[in-house]
């Protein structure tokens, strides 16, 4: 099966033991892992106090990776925000940027998120909010951070109801929630399990709303994988969820 | 490869499952590999605080499973601590009668609590292995009724003669495996939250590889991504069968 992964990251994570990827290692990760294609953003630009460095070094490192499809973070809270936007939608392989509301100390309500989203309207780029990055019951004890509400997720759509969002760390219950009331919404499946985790959501959700996700190298890789490869849903269903959607979705 | 999953709960309100979904669940972990389950009953049916007859309900629910796939499952006796002694030993005398050859404590109280000796006694008395629910309350705040690895080293301290299993080594996490580090008489199972990366093999690399199981928490998550902790991880083929099965064939006694 042909996968597109919609969450993955290069650069350390100081509060677990989990691997630290160079662009080259996340490649060659994936692909062992049988994953072809991946949107990658730098955990170096989650805990800086800006993006930029990390977004450049993103950009610098994947460039000539085959497979490896860069989305920069961008930190609408910060005054340089568009000036960043500007430096990274001038590299051709960007289609979306990834914002982390919970992390940078704003909230999907914020005007600046209404400017950014025209912004990247008029650039034609996507948007993906990422909604958790850990499980914050398991965040480490110095950070309190609780995950992204949904319910300012569903006010953004409200707000603009043409967007094409990919929502990132969702939950199961969140997942089967929200997305039939936004039919527009893509989300990934970094953080949905439940018992045969595909006809779980399946019973309320639409399978064109959903993307296969690893949250490499924070989670298991072959554990995202699992929840495809191992599900009884039909073949096209699958490979609709493995990379079609996304594909879809990416301008 | 031979699997034991050592964390399931075939009926669960939750997820509509009954006997029939309890046999669905079953076909499905065979259709994964896995030859053996634990049955740890639908813990939190009616509320984290059960009475009697709710103890016993969900004690005759994993019987009647344990009927249904003779061989198969392995039940563990659910029981609350608060409801006194005579209480807690007449349903572990039920259920040894009955061929369950462990217990499982849920959120009912935390295991450091003075209610827990009955329990621990009749475990030893009866040659039976402990499940602890355990999560760690750093971030949680529950820690009145809700067992915190530190709490379940409190208590295997207590009783050094009785197997307990940890549950959930990701809701434990590094502090908790650090905490049971020197209780030898605990060993941990993998299950919990989201499968975090590089947590299983620190755990190895801390408790020595007898001391890690196999378990899902199915239906609760999915046994793929449950499985795949451990086939996933950078663990050797010969620890990665340690965990998914000898261990928890040695600790249960199977045959």
């Amino acid at each position: 099966m042909n996968y597109l992964d919609a969450n993955t990251w290069i650069g350390a994570w100081p509060f677990t033991f989990c691997d630290s990827h160079t662009a080259r290692s996340l490649q060659a990760h994936l692909k062992r892992q049988g994953i072809q294609r991946a949107l990658v953003s730098p955990l170096g630009a989650v805990l800086a106090p800006a993006p930029g460095p990390a977004n450049r070094e993103l950009l610098r490192t994947t460039r000539g990776l085959v497979g490896l499809i860069p989305v920069p973070v961008i930190n609408p809270a910060l005054a340089n925000w568009r000036e960043e936007l500007v430096l990274v939608a001038a590299d051709a392989r960007v289609r979306a940027v990834r914002i982390l509301p919970n992390y940078h100390g704003y909230r999907l309500r914020a005007p600046a998120v209404n400017e950014l989203v025209a912004a990247l309207t008029a650039r034609g780029l996507r948007l993906i909010v990422q909604m958790r990055l850990i499980d914050h019951r398991h965040e480490y004890h110095a950070m309190k951070i609780k995950p992204v509400p949904a319910a300012d997720l569903a006010a953004l759509l409200d707000r603009h109801p043409q967007l094409a969002v990919l929502a990132s760390g969702l939950l199961q219950p969140e997942l089967r929630k929200w997305l039939p009331l936004y039919p527009q919404l893509l989300a990934d499946l970094t953080f949905a399990e439940w018992y045969e985790t595909l006809n779980h959501l399946r019973e309320k959700v639409a399978a064109r709303q959903l993307a296969f996700a690893s949250h490499t190298p924070l989670l298991i890789t072959a554990a995202a994988r699992a929840k495809l490869d191992m599900s009884p849903r039909s073949k096209t269903e699958r490979v609709a969820i493995a990379s079609g959607n996304l594909d879809r979705w990416l301008p | 490869m031979r699997i034991i999953d050592v964390h399931t709960h075939p009926i669960l309100r939750e997820d509509q499952r009954g006997p029939a979904g309890a046999a669905q669940l079953i076909r499905r972990a065979r259709a994964h590999g896995i030859e053996h389950l634990v049955a740890l009953g639908d813990v939190l049916a009616f509320s984290r605080m059960q009475t009697a007859e709710q103890v016993q309900l969900i004690n005759d629910e994993t019987a009647a499973v344990m009927r249904a796939h003779p061989h198969f499952v392995t039940g563990f006796c659910y029981l609350n601590p608060l409801l006194g002694p005579s209480v807690v030993e007449a349903e572990v005398a039920r259920c040894v009668a009955r061929g369950f050859r462990g217990l499982k404590l849920e959120i009912a109280n935390n295991a450091r609590d003075a209610c827990m000796a009955p329990v621990m006694r009749a475990a030893e008395q009866h040659g039976l292995v402990v499940l602890q629910h355990a999560w760690s309350m750093t971030n949680i705040h529950q820690r009145r009724f809700h067992t915190d690895p530190e709490d379940v080293a409190t208590l295997a301290q207590r009783f050094p003669r009785v197997p307990i299993i940890m549950a959930h080594l990701t809701g434990c996490g590094v502090r908790g495996i650090l905490a049971v580090k020197g209780c030898l008489n605990v060993v941990v199972d993998t299950s919990g939250a989201a499968p975090e990366a590089g947590l299983v093999e620190f755990a190895v690399e801390q408790l020595g590889a007898r001391r890690v199981l196999y378990g899902s928490d199915a239906p609760v998550r999915d046994f793929g991504v449950a499985l795949a902790r451990i086939t996933g991880s950078r663990l050797d083929a010969r620890t990665q069968r340690m965990l998914l099965h000898d261990n928890a064939s040695a600790l249960l006694r199977l045959p």
